[in-house]
């Protein structure tokens, strides 16, 4: 078959003949096509896309509407304010804050604590004010509401849902029936271990669900910015595929050295720049790793990184979590990157260095930045969510209120006697990486942005026909989403 | 040889009658053994898959037809077979059949694949309504093997063609289905012997004619989910086995059938027919070193030698009697010396396969070593080698491995360099034109007993001399690891003194060069001392200052005078791999019976406590009386004598305390504290077995094995003769067994004869003989109190087990092979004629697998206590193979050499790396007697040794207690062996061992279940209560301790060896790791709180 034709029919897109010829036409067909491919799975086509040639034209478009500073020459420096007041507060950070001793104890307060935080979120919806515990439940009430941890998530022989349920009581088996198709849609998104409320009728040994809630986010009240926010991720500084040329190109236009007069302008109004994770490449976190580092020492790695991020003006609050390649515990939440592999990133006077995941106040915009490693379990357990839709992840995550809800599978993750990755506060703000894929959407009024990659596709993405967008940059210009690409 | 299998038979014959008798007594699960006797091939096909009656027909077509073509016209005569009404379902039964005899007889009725690896057979619909042939593929595929496992494919095609079905037609989600698959089965799973590139499989996925599908092995979701015809969303590894190490490996095999068989819409394999790599100048044959067996270092396996490193061991051709189906031979003083190397260890080799299981030969060369005093010394004996073992400060080099040719020829590797040696040159100088056939020095009786000629150099160089052959290589040295320009200062610095009867030398850097030549030599107060013999070789073969040259040998023999030979032209590197083995099978926790008693009986299974509370309830089936309906645990009512059936299982009361106690009188026991039973039942029935049987068993302290019998597991070596000293029997008793003569002819009288070992006898380990001795008291015991009848073996001591037969079986095989014990090994080992662990399916590196005393077996086993899971049929005795046939079994039983000596050939064609395949002429070896008398007796071995157990018995690795000493032993041999690299030893072992080891227990550790101690139940993620739903306290599966289990020893190692910082730097980040996720910063700021 056409490769063309191939790669589209592999993911469920038909395309059109006119569109086809006009692909094949391109310079290098099969990497638009993927381009392409990316472009429509972000826009929300979902199986059975008909890509005509028209809708070619409006994709074609959206890749011009990413500005590319870096094809305009600068015009003389930027009016950057010399003196900034900071308005930075971080309102949770767990470096230094492991208690955990790794004992069986600390485990089950560690669940315990995550329960009761989102039981008491959940205790709030007037359904479910009146929830009892698992083990007081009768046989033929009628009306029942309870509130537990999913235990275990199968399907029946008659494609029926079986959910166990348990809270601190007991446990039981909640039926969602497949005729009650909104419920039966809405519990396709559950996972393990999460915590929900279920309003239903105890019938028998079970409770057949009538409704299921999450702890979910309320509408929020857009805030006023009067200032700018760049985000970035998975910079993997020590990598043979680290775009070198593109970062250097974004930091010369956060300095306002680069770009069109409104880039420049969007730059100058840049005060916090915020990373989420992997900020080099680390050593050592899968087999083979040294053969495709440029370097192998995880000091001279961030060595690295401060000479590059050195380079960005002084007066602009850097922000950085670890990801899963830096040198920290790999077990989620993971403390700050230690001072003593990132001295010189550490003497870098405008640097934050708090924990993956933490919440910072930025004058007044609450910030919630996670790396995005339980992506990974998300996309593997529930149908529908993929890599490419972060966004999409994010927003089941923040209804179910937990950073990283599945337990047991990828994520690893440290029992702490609180549950630090739940989401007690919701944000205006939650920013991840991980992924390599941009994503973005405005979701109840919170910003969900996915920052990409300064990392060209490697050889494991290659494979996995993973089409990372490099060097892409989400801004937020005072409230209003900005791409801007360093290529 | 005829005699000896009806004796073999004869006797099988009897047991199965004592059995029969046993058996009909109605006390078991049935009235007969259930091990079906086969002959040969076709019987143990149709008794291990059937169909009834199949044999007859197998037979008659293998008169004028190979194996495989039998398997098809087998496949489409039951597939065919006609069908009232073409009833659907009844067609798929026979498709199924068809499908599993088919493969049944290419795997030659043995392993499980026929059973276990296809789960069924189905006709399903395409989407344009056509039919077509599913076959579901399980995980067991595996033990097919690759080519068996391509053909079932490839037979399912012929099958489909004969019951007229369309072919598969997959849709493109159907096909990218596979693609994922195989990338997941890589990356989660485990890696494919070939990694298939994705369009590989695109290509073979569309065009394979039958849908290759399977059920799901491994929790592994797939992203091309909830496909209509394909059931599961996990990974099917048994299709992608089949497809991938099948179709797609064994191209160019099902490629060559297909067209034998006319089979149309293959010929797109032959994409996958790499043409051989031929890059024009074809002549010269480059054979590179190859570290793939040092890419993994394991904690306290050593690494002997890097590959082809100077020093390691040098490539000997030959085979011994003990050697040969991956077994190889090194210098028993070699062994000692390192420790590490017992009688049948494992070692991965660089060449010519991946590995070898070690076996004493003393005829070939032994270790060189420099003493700390400054002596280099050859170590010719085990005594030598056990007392200069502490004084060693380097090994020069290990000594020989011997490698028979058919190792060359089974790995069809390319011949190495043969090394110049003792029985090569005796060969030369004896078919040497210039030498007199009237024999004047009498060396004709040194042909085959080269170790015993005692050479002079002055004899040496004269020989030589007179008649033109090379010089003897006793006094040929590693002259080709030097330089031209070493040899010269060699050279001057021997010419500072005087040969009288020693040469005697200031000590002086050259001394070097003389350790590197392996020139034995002493250090004294005076100098370097220098024997008369080797100073008088070495002067004359260094006679004029040597020319520049790279060819240190070339440049040589411009000035010897006589012919030098390359002493070593091939080093093999080598790591320890596996220990030996030899120990009774227990299962974990080890059941005296199999009786289920739940929780009753503690964490021990103990039946007595349970039975403590007088009635358990427990799950378990029983049997009634179809007249009158009493119900019982037997196969015939105790009331009316009727034949029981087997009911449902179900939870039942049952009175333990008097079940036991009248099982106790029933055999007159009275009372024993411990008899383990099972927790429950894991078969089908649930028909649990005779409590009488574990009071038996616990009374002669012997365990029971998942299908009710008992085993003992050893490393499997191969023996082609013996002595009676050896094996510790005396000669009247072999005599008695049918050894009338030595293997040349000689009437059998003395204990140090040799003899040629009968394929189907076996010299089992000192230990497997104890307890075997407690088996036949138990069996005894059996027979005589809950049986009535008579007592049957009448064991006391080991020598008594000597004639009596066993059934030896390897895991993922069914068919259990009959042996008979002829003697005892030190070793921990079992030693047995190739054939014999060939007709199991194994070879001899390193595979280790069971013998039963075959009474037992026929006794106790029966199909019902298998598990009813996938899987459960393997390793268990369906059928007995009684008679060896060496053309039905594993033909790599073929490649075995059966030569007096190395033809001269061999050796002079290995420096041009020929293919085994072209001097096969002049070879003689298994292949070539097929089907004649000879295939069973007259095998002959080029390289005797005087003990088939000498060196130690146990490999350093099991002696030593801890991971630490291990390592620690590991790392000094890597400091005294020449050939080791001690650095990459330390990285090795942290690389490739501690490093992953302890990521993967942190990633573990961080995701893990919760287990119950008190009922063993595991939960995914601890219940909000914090116990088990029992009340029984929960623990952690994965502790602290196997965390950080090598952290300790990594961070030692790293502090004192200069180790890549690379690795330091990991090890770091790790600790810091471990330290946050087990020491809280509470603590941390307390204790620092203490200072402020």
């Amino acid at each position: 078959m056409n490769e063309i034709i191939g790669k589209f029919a592999r993911e469920g897109i038909l395309i059109e003949d006119n569109a086809y010829f006009r692909l094949k036409e391109m310079d290098d067909p099969a990497t638009a096509s993927s381009e392409i491919i990316v472009k429509i799975k972000k826009n929300g086509g979902g199986k059975f896309t008909l890509l005509t040639s028209e809708m070619l034209d409006d994709l074609f478009e959206l890749t011009e509407e990413i500005d590319n500073p870096a094809e305009i020459k600068a015009r003389g420096p930027i009016n950057v304010p010399r003196e900034r007041e900071f308005d930075f507060r971080v309102i949770t950070d767990t470096s230094k804050r492991s208690y955990t001793s790794g004992e069986i104890g600390d485990m089950i307060s560690y669940f315990n604590s995550r329960f009761s935080c989102l039981r008491d979120l959940l205790k709030r919806r007037p359904e479910l004010k009146s929830h009892v515990p698992i083990a007081d439940l009768r046989g033929g009430d009628d009306a029942v509401s309870i509130i537990g941890i999913i235990n275990e998530i199968r399907t029946t022989k008659n494609n029926h849902r079986m959910l166990e349920l348990e809270d601190d009581t007991g446990e039981i088996t909640v039926v969602v029936h497949n005729e009650n198709h909104k419920l039966f849609e809405k519990s396709e998104k559950l996972v393990r271990d999460e915590v929900i409320g279920v309003q239903g009728a105890k019938k028998g040994r079970f409770v057949v669900a009538s409704e299921i809630f999450h702890p979910g986010v309320p509408r929020i009240q857009e805030k006023e910015m009067d200032f700018s926010v760049a985000f970035i991720s998975d910079v993997h500084i020590g990598s043979q595929t680290f775009l070198e040329d593109a970062f250097t190109k974004f930091v010369k236009w956060i300095n306002g050295d680069f770009g069109t007069e409104d880039q420049m302008n969007i730059a100058a109004d840049i005060k916090y720049l915020v990373v989420a994770g992997d900020i080099v490449d680390g050593i050592g976190i899968y087999p083979g790793q040294e053969k495709e580092l440029i370097i192998r020492d995880i000091n001279e790695q961030y060595e690295e990184a401060a000479r590059l991020f050195g380079e960005i003006r002084d007066d602009i609050k850097i922000v950085m979590i670890p990801g899963n390649h830096d040198a920290s515990r790999i077990a989620e939440p993971q403390p700050a990157i230690p001072e003593e592999y990132a001295k010189p990133l550490y003497s870098l006077k405008n640097v934050e260095f708090l924990s993956n995941p933490s919440m910072v106040s930025l004058d007044g915009i609450k910030t919630l930045i996670y790396h995005g490693r339980s992506f990974d379990d998300m996309a593997m357990s529930v149908n529908g969510l993929s890599h490419e839709r972060s966004d999409l992840i994010m927003e089941e995550l923040l209804e179910k209120r937990h950073l990283a809800p599945i337990y047991g599978e990828r994520t690893p993750l440290a029992s702490e006697i609180e549950d630090h990755l739940v989401i007690d506060d919701v944000p205006h703000i939650l920013h991840t990486g991980h992924v390599h894929i941009n994503a973005y959407k405005k979701y109840k009024g919170i910003h969900l942005i996915n920052s990409g990659t300064f990392q060209s596709q490697t050889e494991f993405q290659k494979i996995y026909n993973i089409v990372p967008t490099c060097g892409q940059v989400p801004v937020l210009n005072r409230g209003v989403m900005k791409l801007l690409e360093f290529n | 040889m005829i005699d000896y299998f009806n004796e073999l038979e004869r006797e099988t014959e009897r047991l199965y009658e004592i059995a029969g008798k046993a058996r009909a007594k109605g006390l078991d699960v049935s009235t007969k053994p259930e091990i079906p006797l086969a002959k040969d091939l076709a019987e143990r096909v149709e008794g291990l898959v059937g169909p009834e009656g199949i044999a007859k027909r197998i037979k008659e077509l293998e008169r004028d037809r190979g194996r495989e073509e039998v398997a098809f016209q087998i496949a489409s005569e039951i597939a065919s077979q006609p069908v009232p009404d073409d009833d659907p379902a009844e067609r798929e039964r026979l498709a199924d059949q068809a499908l599993r005899t088919a493969l049944a007889i290419l795997t030659e009725g043995v392993v499980a694949a026929p059973l276990e690896g296809i789960a069924k057979v189905r006709i399903k619909e395409n989407f344009d309504r056509s039919r077509y042939l599913a076959v579901y593929f399980a995980g067991p595929i595996r033990s097919a093997g690759g080519t068996a496992a391509a053909l079932s494919v490839l037979i399912a095609d012929y099958i489909r063609l004969a019951i007229n079905l369309d072919r598969y037609k997959p849709i493109d989600r159907e096909i990218e289905r596979y693609v994922e698959e195989v990338e997941l089965y890589e990356s989660e799973v485990t890696n494919l012997q070939y990694s298939p590139k994705p369009d590989e499989v695109r290509l073979a996925a569309s065009n394979i004619p039958v849908e290759v599908t399977g059920e799901p092995t491994d929790k592994v979701e797939v992203s091309h989910r909830d496909l209509e015809r394909v059931e599961t969303n996990n990974i099917r590894g048994g299709a992608l086995l089949a497809m991938v190490e099948g179709v797609i490996q064994k191209a160019p095999k099902v490629l060559k059938y297909s067209r034998q068989l006319k089979l149309e819409g293959w010929d797109w394999l032959e994409k996958f027919s790499k043409a051989p790599k031929k890059d024009g100048g074809e002549d010269k044959v480059v054979v590179k070193a190859d570290s793939k067996y040092v890419e993994d270092i394991i904690g306290g396996r050593p690494v002997l030698a890097y590959p082809s490193r100077k020093g390691a061991f040098r490539l000997r051709y030959g085979r011994s009697r003990n050697t040969g189906l991956a077994a190889m031979g090194v210098h028993p003083a070699t062994m000692e010396l390192l420790e590490f190397l017992a009688v049948g260890t494992q070692m991965k080799i660089e060449r010519p396969g991946k590995g070898n299981c070690v076996v004493p030969v003393d005829t070939i060369e032994g270790p060189i070593v420099k003493l700390r005093n400054g002596d280099v010394i050859r170590v010719e004996d085990v005594e030598t080698a056990r007392r200069v073992r502490s004084d060693v400060e380097e090994i020069l080099f290990l000594g020989d491995m011997l490698v028979a040719f058919g190792e060359f020829l089974r790995n069809n590797h390319v011949l190495m360099p043969a090394g110049w040696c003792e029985e090569w040159w005796i060969q030369t100088l004896l078919s040497s034109d210039n030498y007199p056939e009237s024999d004047p020095l009498k060396l004709a009786r040194h042909r085959y007993n080269w170790n015993d000629l005692r050479l002079g150099a002055e004899e040496a160089f004269r020989i030589s001399e007179e008649y033109g052959v090379p010089l003897h290589p006793r006094y040929t040295y590693f002259y080709h690891d030097v330089t031209v320009e070493e040899l010269n200062r060699l050279r001057e610095w021997l010419k500072t003194g005087r040969l009288d009867d020693e040469l005697v030398l200031d000590l002086k850097p050259e001394k070097r060069i003389l350790e590197i030549l392996g020139v034995p030599h002493r250090q004294g107060e005076s100098g370097v001392i220098i024997g008369y013999n080797d100073a008088f070789a070495l002067l004359n073969t260094l006679r004029e200052p040597l020319e520049d040259s790279d060819d240190t040998l070339e440049a040589l023999n411009r000035v010897s005078g006589v012919r030098i030979m390359k002493k070593a032209p091939t080093y093999i590197g080598t790591r320890v791999g596996r220990p030996e083995k030899t120990k009774e099978r227990k299962m974990r926790p080890a059941p005296h019976v199999l009786f289920p008693i739940g929780k009753y009986g503690g964490s021990r299974r103990n039946i007595p406590d349970a039975a403590k509370r007088g009635s358990i309830v427990v799950e378990v089936g029983r049997a009634t009386c179809p007249s009158c309906r009493v119900s019982s645990m037997q196969s015939i009512c105790p009331s009316c004598g009727s034949r029981t059936v087997i009911g449902e299982p179900g939870k039942r009361k049952i009175n333990l305390a008097s079940l036991l106690k009248r099982a106790g009188e029933n055999v007159s026991v009275r009372k024993m504290d411990e008899i383990k039973g099972v927790e429950g039942m894991i078969s089908a029935d649930k028909f649990p077995e005779p409590l009488e049987k574990g009071i038996l068993r616990a009374k002669n302290d012997v365990y029971t094995f998942k299908d009710a019998t008992i085993r003992h597991d050893s490393t499997d070596l191969p023996l082609t003769h013996f002595t009676p000293r050896e094996v510790g029997v005396p000669v009247s008793k072999l005599r008695e067994l049918g050894y009338t003569h030595d293997y040349q002819g000689e009437e059998l009288e003395r204990e140090d004869q040799i003899l040629e070992l009968k394929v189907q006898d076996v010299v089992i380990s000192e230990n497997c003989a104890d307890y075997l001795v407690r088996v036949a008291g138990f069996v005894d015991d059996l027979l005589e109190r809950f049986y009535g009848l008579e007592r049957f073996y009448n064991v006391k001591t080991r020598d008594d087990l000597v004639g009596h037969l066993i059934a030896g079986l390897a895991p993922h095989t069914s068919a259990a092979v009959l042996g008979r014990i002829i003697g005892f090994t030190e070793a921990s080992a079992c030693y047995a004629h190739p054939y014999f662990h060939s007709a199991k399916r194994r070879n001899c590196d390193s595979d280790e697998d069971s013998v039963m005393l075959l009474l037992d077996a026929l006794l106790n086993f029966s199909k019902s206590y298998l598990p009813s899971t996938r899987g459960g049929s393997m390793d268990a005795p369906l059928v007995l193979s009684t008679r060896i046939d060496p053309e039905e079994i594993d033909d790599e039983s073929h490649n075995i050499d059966a030569m007096d000596m190395i033809p001269l050939e061999v050796y002079e064609r290995s420096f041009e790396h020929a293919k085994p395949t072209d001097v096969l002429d002049v070879i003689d070896n298994v292949e070539k007697r097929l089907g004649k008398p000879e295939q069973y007796s007259g095998l002959m071995f080029s390289h005797n040794t005087s003990s088939i157990h000498a060196g130690p018995k146990v490999c350093l690795y099991k002696l030593l207690p801890t991971m630490k000493e291990k390592v620690e032993s590991q790392i000094s041999l890597a400091e005294k062996i020449r050939a080791v690299d001690q650095r990459a030893v330390v990285e090795g072992v942290l690389m490739s061992h501690f490093l992953p080891d302890m990521m993967g227990n942190i990633r573990a550790f961080s995701r893990q279940k919760v287990r119950c101690t008190k009922c063993n139940r595991k939960y995914r993620r601890i219940p909000l209560g914090g116990e088990c739903r029992c009340g029984g306290n929960l623990v952690l599966t994965v502790s602290k301790g196997s965390v950080i289990k090598y952290l300790e020893i990594s961070k030692n190692l790293a502090s004192r060896y200069p180790i890549d910082p690379y690795l330091m730097q990991r090890i770091e980040i790790l600790e810091y790791g471990v330290n946050s996720l087990f020491e809280s910063d509470r603590s941390k700021q307390s204790s620092l709180d203490v200072f402020l």
